[in-house]
């Protein structure tokens, strides 16, 4: 009696354990990536006004703007018709993607508002790249902005994070190359970084969450459109207090960073030889020795840079590229160029921003951290009156595969 | 004060208290753990109840076991009925015979005289069994001719013959016959004529001599077709015990190599042999494989998978826990490491035990190529192992629960290759694989030339057509036709068999619960694996135990030098395989 | 004999088995709380220091525990303190071992959760969890073991490797500068570094069951060393690949650092998958490891029989792992229980070792 009693309620128990079913099983086919991220400030799309006036609204305050970039899209019908190649072929390029903006005031709640807007949940294990725009970060800190998604468990931490120059949201909106979806192919720029050192090396959330706890000033790299088209141009610098964009570095100074710090895989000097004709000088390898030195409290750094390279390109008349007079010429004439980037550098961190993002607070923290200690609060005022020495050294060690 | 200090002390500890309460769990926290308890517990119960229920039956393990197994004297046994004894009258003997099998047409008496002594003699025998050219010559001969003069000189010499006299004087002196039994009894007679011997009745004899064995047909000796291999002798075991015993002792010349013969069967008895090294095994091994041997108790025993399911250790495990092989090089090897083999008459598989996981993923080809491709083959017969068991769940897993893992332009294929599929990935891929299942045991029993058309079919047609009609994806019959090719990379189709069972288990698991489910099958199956044993040797040996001897034979193969020694697992008397040289 | 009926484990089966008890789950969030405790990139001093520590009492428990062959520390504790305070020294540490059982489990079942399976309950998890580790350890420490020895390789294969891919994040700078703020800080980080020892107690239990027992110092120490050195590692590249900085930030530092790069071109391209099913199968062997330790307590202690109390204390376990309602409060009970364990494996050998030994000497005074 009492062992029957027993297996009733044992069978009972186990057919309830099969009503709930299994619970994180969602078939791949009914979820949307989201591959790429832009943030922009509010600003409100038709459509949503549309949808408010109608009563589809909740109770937000319009600070951003997200676009999010959805792939891939849906193909109707069976694969059967599309013959032997799966999906890619037969579309145009329009199709691979789409982008999707909301309004709101909290990164997730305006992903999860997708969710009554699309029938596929977006999930964020994809996600290659962040944009985020000058205009925000101008009013809401890069803390405020990256919480969530630093946050977040679907979001992989190797995700790359750019600023753009205008709206965040068209960046993901080029037609560079048809069927190129512009999240992939922004992430694809990043490793141009062996060809040219106007690449900062990536930004990866890890390393944000590094900076933005650090509380010290960075750079990002900075994206520009142009009637669909994009380019990597320079990088937005990053207070390190509060988290805001203040300003902007072009091209050459981002050559200068990457010349200081030596990280520079590939690169171009040039000088204009008889006022017109361009002699160039390519990068086979960098090398730089940061020294601080400290007299008490008076801080100075001694930038020692080396560089190996060839004569890449020569415009200049008359001039033999394989004679060594014209090489330590021109050798001299690099070393001005170089001189002039990285003063031209110094003097916007140091005088117009007022931001240290080179990196020599880190060298000041390993080789004289007591000094540090005390000085790292206010970093960024006490560099603006740090004087830096450089010391070039170029070496012009071949050039290449034609003599003249 | 005091009460002032004290209640202080007290009402501080209600919020405490409230907040130990808060965390004091609900109900439904209860009824999980009762669960927790209360499942296994009636998992336990009820295996063992089932073993209780398989070991009730077919096993005896008392001594009653004693009248199936039994040492053969002179090639009979005793059976269950009442054993009748000759009435010592000729006349009477042979009626009692006839009587008794005369009924049979194919039983023959060929009744005569034998010359010299005017005693009447019969001769009978089974149709198709005996050696025509042995009873015409040697022994109807003999009696009826040649030995006439002997006879006369015998009669002159000694008296009307006392008891035992005529039987062994025909045995010494008269037939030139070299294998001859003696049969004391009638039944035994009865037995031994319809095993296919040759009786012979002499007026005056008090027992009946048998003097032809039974002409069995065989087969020639070819390669096994379920165990070929590219590189190796051509030699497989037949129906015949002692065409098998013959094998072994011809390729394997020892005089340590001991064979001993058994019966098995009540009803109809078979001949079993144990196969061993005398001075290599370990005695008590051997005590344990004649003590099992010594349960089974069955009337027929037709093949030795029926001996293989009777003295295995533990019936529930989806693993095999004895060796079965057609080759007599498998078994020569597996000899002198000091395993012991099972052979039974009928049957051209042997078994040997015991045996451990290592063994089933192991092929004699490894040993006969050098050790460099030996070891890499062996590597990819392991991961094809190991994929054909976790490939469906791991695609399940990854497909339905965490898309974040793989990568990304991955990812875009399969959701683009996936659209219109109405299934879940479960349902998917048990679709396909139980399809798979079919075909192939379908193909075992295919006529020879229907055979490898129905595999174009099977394969291509189905898979594409399947494909094309939107039920599967591209990527799963991918999945899927890796599996089962992998799967037919096992050198032992018994042990391809048990993957074949586990892999749908694990595919339930991933389904519930994804990578973890997958990580919990993987789990359960090696905590069982570690505690299998097989007879008295851990499955898993040499793995672990760690004997790191056995590691030069397991995943690599190590040159031939360095294996000098027996695996140690085996606690052979000789350890020494080789000197080094 | 053919056919062993003991229950009794190798040398290496020991080491392993230790190695298996201490490296836990620990693993994924302890870099945070040593860089939190000791602020200077400086941590893996301090972890090397525990190490050490870990090590020496490791030792004492050895040599205490062979002066008492065959016997674990339940039963000869009761031996040197005394009837009373040996049952209250032993009720500890069943207790001790059934709360880390039950936090490892809610660990394991919280990364799960979060990172693998969204929207599951966490009895889905943690039940069958309960079910598998229940069929193994029912086979007693044989069987335990020998899943160990399995799993091990594997283990430590897919570590190194893992560690070994993200070189390419590392940085020496982030682990520089070295000694920056003196000594002090290593010692205040050693606080929370020995919890990640948390576990080698199971000397105590372990050294009983061992086949040659004056191997026992080897193998323990090898038990010890090896976390040692898998510790190290981790924190080194994760420092390295991360900055401190970043660890700070991130709950749980290691899995961070694994799914910030990816391997482009690999089947695998996100490693942390293989990483995160090795560390599932490393957690079910710590779990296992202490759910044997505790179902041995009980029964030395209360005289029951094995194989009714593995069974019987599975309800307990499930409940201590559903009991923590945040992961704040998960986190509080991880470093409650390390705090105990670090009296149970600093304090208490030295105690009963110098009890022991003023009893022996008491003992041989009264011979004279």
């Amino acid at each position: 009696m009492f062992n029957r009693g027993i297996y009733a309620a044992l069978l009972a128990a186990a057919v309830l354990m099969t009503q709930t079913g299994c619970w994180s099983s969602n078939e791949i086919e009914d979820l949307s990536l989201y591959a790429g991220l832009a943030i922009d400030k509010g600003m409100v799309p038709s459509v949503e006004k549309g949808m408010k006036e109608k009563g589809g609204a909740y109770d937000k305050k319009n600070l951003v703007t997200i676009t999010t970039q959805v792939i891939p899209t849906k193909t109707g019908g069976s694969k059967g018709q599309q013959g032997g190649q799966q999906g890619q072929s037969g579309q145009t390029a329009s199709n691979q993607y789409y982008n999707t903006s909301e309004t709101g005031d909290s990164v997730i709640q305006i992903i999860r508002q997708f969710a009554i807007r699309r029938d596929r949940p977006f999930i964020g294990h994809h996600l290659k790249v962040i944009i985020v725009s000058h205009d925000i970060l101008k009013s809401i800190g890069m803390e405020k902005l990256m919480d969530f998604v630093l946050r977040d468990n679907d979001i992989r931490p190797s995700c790359l994070v750019l600023l753009s120059e205008g709206k965040a949201k068209d960046t993901l909106d080029i037609s560079q190359v048809p069927g190129d979806i512009p999240a992939f192919h922004l992430k694809g720029m990043i490793r141009n970084r062996y060809r040219t050192n106007k690449v900062l090396p990536k930004v990866t959330l890890t390393n944000l969450d590094g900076l933005i706890n650090s509380k010290r000033s960075f750079v990002l790299q900075n994206v520009i459109t142009e009637k669909g088209q994009i380019q990597f141009s320079g990088a937005g610098i990053i207070k390190g207090s509060d988290g805001k964009w203040i300003g902007n570095l072009n091209q050459e100074d981002v050559e200068a960073i990457s010349w200081i710090k030596g990280n520079s895989r590939s690169g171009t000097l040039k000088y204009y030889a008889n006022s017109s004709e361009p002699v160039i000088y390519e990068i086979k390898s960098v090398k730089s020795v940061i020294t601080a030195k400290a007299d008490g409290e008076d801080v100075s750094f001694h930038v020692r840079i080396e560089s190996d390279g060839r004569m890449a390109e020569n415009w200049k008349s008359g001039a033999d590229p394989s004679k060594i007079a014209f090489q330590e010429e021109a050798k001299l004439r690099f070393e001005e160029d170089l001189r002039r980037k990285l003063d031209h550098l110094m003097n916007r961190l140091q005088k117009e921003y007022k931001a240290e993002v080179v990196g020599f607070g880190d060298k000041l923290k390993i080789q004289h951290p007591k000094l540090w200690k005390k000085m790292k609060h206010r970093w960024d005022e006490i560099f603006a009156d740090v004087p830096v020495t450089f010391e070039i050294k170029l070496n012009i060690s071949d050039f290449g595969s034609s003599l003249q | 004060m005091v009460t002032h200090i004290f209640l202080q002390h007290v009402l501080g500890l209600i919020p405490m208290w409230s907040t130990i309460l808060s965390y004091f769990p609900k109900g439904t926290v209860f009824f999980g753990a009762f669960m927790t308890l209360v499942i296994p517990l009636l998992l336990m119960r009820v295996i063992r109840l089932l073993r209780n229920f398989i070991r009730g039956s077919g096993r005896s393990l008392s001594g009653k076991g004693q009248a199936g197994f039994k040492e053969p004297q002179g090639g009979q046994g005793e059976g269950h009925a009442a054993v009748q004894h000759f009435y010592g009258n000729f006349d009477d003997d042979l009626n009692a015979l006839k009587s008794a099998i005369g009924g049979n047409s194919d039983v023959h008496f060929r009744e005569f005289v034998v010359a010299g002594a005017n005693l009447r003699a019969v001769l009978v025998y089974v149709e198709g069994m005996q050696t025509e050219d042995q009873i015409n010559k040697h022994v109807m001969k003999t009696l009826m001719k040649d030995s006439a003069d002997e006879f006369k000189e015998a009669l002159k010499a000694t008296k009307p013959y006392v008891k035992n006299g005529l039987g062994a004087f025909i045995k010494k002196r008269i037939l030139p016959v070299s294998v001859i039994f003696d049969v004391h009894n009638a039944t035994e007679l009865k037995q031994a004529i319809l095993r296919g011997y040759t009786a012979l009745m002499v007026e005056g004899m008090t027992e009946a001599i048998l003097v032809d064995t039974p002409n069995n047909k065989t087969r020639t000796i070819s390669e096994p077709i379920s165990e070929t291999l590219l590189r190796g002798p051509r030699l497989g075991f037949t129906e015949v015990l002692t065409e098998n015993t013959a094998m072994l002792r011809q390729h394997g010349r020892n005089e340590s190599l001991e064979i001993k013969k058994f019966e098995v069967g009540t009803r109809a008895k078979k001949s079993l042999a144990l196969v061993y090294m005398r001075d290599i095994v370990n005695a008590d091994l051997l005590a344990e494989v004649e003590k099992r041997l010594q349960t089974v108790d069955m009337d027929f025993i037709i093949e030795s998978g029926y001996i293989e399911q009777l003295i295995e250790d533990d019936e529930l495990s989806p693993f095999q826990q004895t060796q079965n092989t057609e080759r007599p090089d498998r078994v020569l090897s597996a000899i002198m490491e000091g395993r012991i083999a099972i052979l039974l008459d009928g049957t051209p598989f042997a078994l040997i035990v015991p045996v451990t996981f290592s063994m089933l993923l192991q092929s004699p080809e490894d040993y006969y190529e050098r050790w460099l491709p030996g070891t890499l083959l062996r590597c990819l017969r392991f991961f094809a192992a190991f994929l054909a068991l976790t490939a469906p769940a791991l695609y399940i897993s990854f497909i339905s629960f965490h898309p974040g893992l793989i990568p990304t332009e991955l990812v875009i294929s399969i959701i683009n290759a996936r659209q219109g599929v109405p299934f879940p990935s479960l349902i998917e891929v048990l679709i396909l694989e139980i399809s798979i299942e079919i075909l192939r045991e379908a193909g075992i029993r295919l006529p020879q030339p229907i055979g490898p058309a129905m595999g174009i079919v099977g394969g291509l047609i189905i898979g594409d057509a399947a494909v094309n009609a939107g039920i599967v994806s591209p990527f799963l019959v991918i999945v899927v036709s890796v599996t089962a090719i992998s799967s037919f990379s096992i050198p032992m189709y018994s042990a391809g068999i048990t993957l074949r069972i586990l892999r749908f288990v694990g595919m339930i698991f991933a389904s519930v619960l994804g990578i973890l489910g997958t990580v919990l099958f993987l789990l359960l199956v090696c905590s069982h694996l570690v505690k299998l044993k097989s007879f008295g040797v851990p499955y898993l040996t040499p793995v672990t135990p760690f004997r790191f001897n056995g590691w030069k034979d397991l995943f690599l193969r190590a040159p031939m030098r360095l294996m000098y020694q027996r695996p140690d697992l085996m606690k052979p008397r000789d350890s020494t395989r080789k000197r080094r040289s | 004999m053919f056919i062993r009926k003991d229950d009794k484990i190798s040398t290496s089966q020991a080491a392993i088995y230790l190695n298996n008890s201490i490296l836990g789950a620990g693993i994924l969030a302890f870099p945070r709380f040593g860089v939190q405790s000791v602020g200077t990139p400086d941590v893996w001093m301090s972890l090397l220091l525990s190490g050490m520590i870990a090590m020496m009492s490791v030792l004492i428990m050895v040599k205490l525990s062979q002066q008492f062959p065959g016997r674990t520390v339940f039963q000869y504790a009761k031996k040197i303190a005394g009837s009373p305070i040996g049952a209250v020294i032993g009720f500890i540490m069943v207790m001790y071992f059934m709360l880390i059982a039950g936090y490892e489990l809610r660990v394991f079942a919280e990364v799960t959760l979060f990172y693998l399976l969204e929207g599951t309950p966490v009895w889905a998890i943690v039940i069958p969890f309960i079910w598998v580790a229940t069929y193994l350890v029912h086979g007693g420490i044989n069987s335990i073991a020998r899943l160990y020895q399995i799993i091990i390789p594997a283990s430590i294969l897919i570590l190194i490797l893992s560690f070994g891919l993200s070189v390419r994040l590392f940085d020496i700078n982030h682990l520089r500068p070295v000694l920056s703020e003196g000594v002090m800080p290593v010692l205040s980080g050693l606080k929370s570094m020995m919890l990640l020892f948390a576990g080698c107690e199971m000397t105590m239990v372990l050294v009983a069951h061992m086949d040659d027992p004056k191997q026992a110092a080897k193998a323990m120490v090898y038990g010890t060393s090896l976390p040692l050195i898998l510790y190290l590692i981790t924190i080194i590249v994760v420092i390295g690949g991360m900055s401190a900085d970043s660890v700070m930030r991130s709950t749980w530092p290691t899995l961070d650092l694994l799914r910030s790069f990816e391997t482009a071109g690999l089947l695998l391209e996100r490693f942390e998958f293989p990483f995160i099913v090795i560390w599932m199968m490393q957690l079910f062997c710590n779990f296992c490891s202490f759910y044997y330790g505790a179902s041995l307590g009980i029964t030395q202690l209360f005289g029951a029989k094995l194989r009714p109390v593995i069974l019987g204390i599975t309800p307990l376990l499930y409940i201590i792992a559903l009991m923590p309602k945040r992961i704040n409060d998960l986190f509080g009970m991880g470093t409650f229980i390390g705090f105990t364990g670090v009296g149970l494996f600093l304090v208490l050998p030295i105690l009963l070792s110098a009890v022991y030994i003023i009893r022996r000497k008491g003992l041989k005074q009264n011979v004279q």
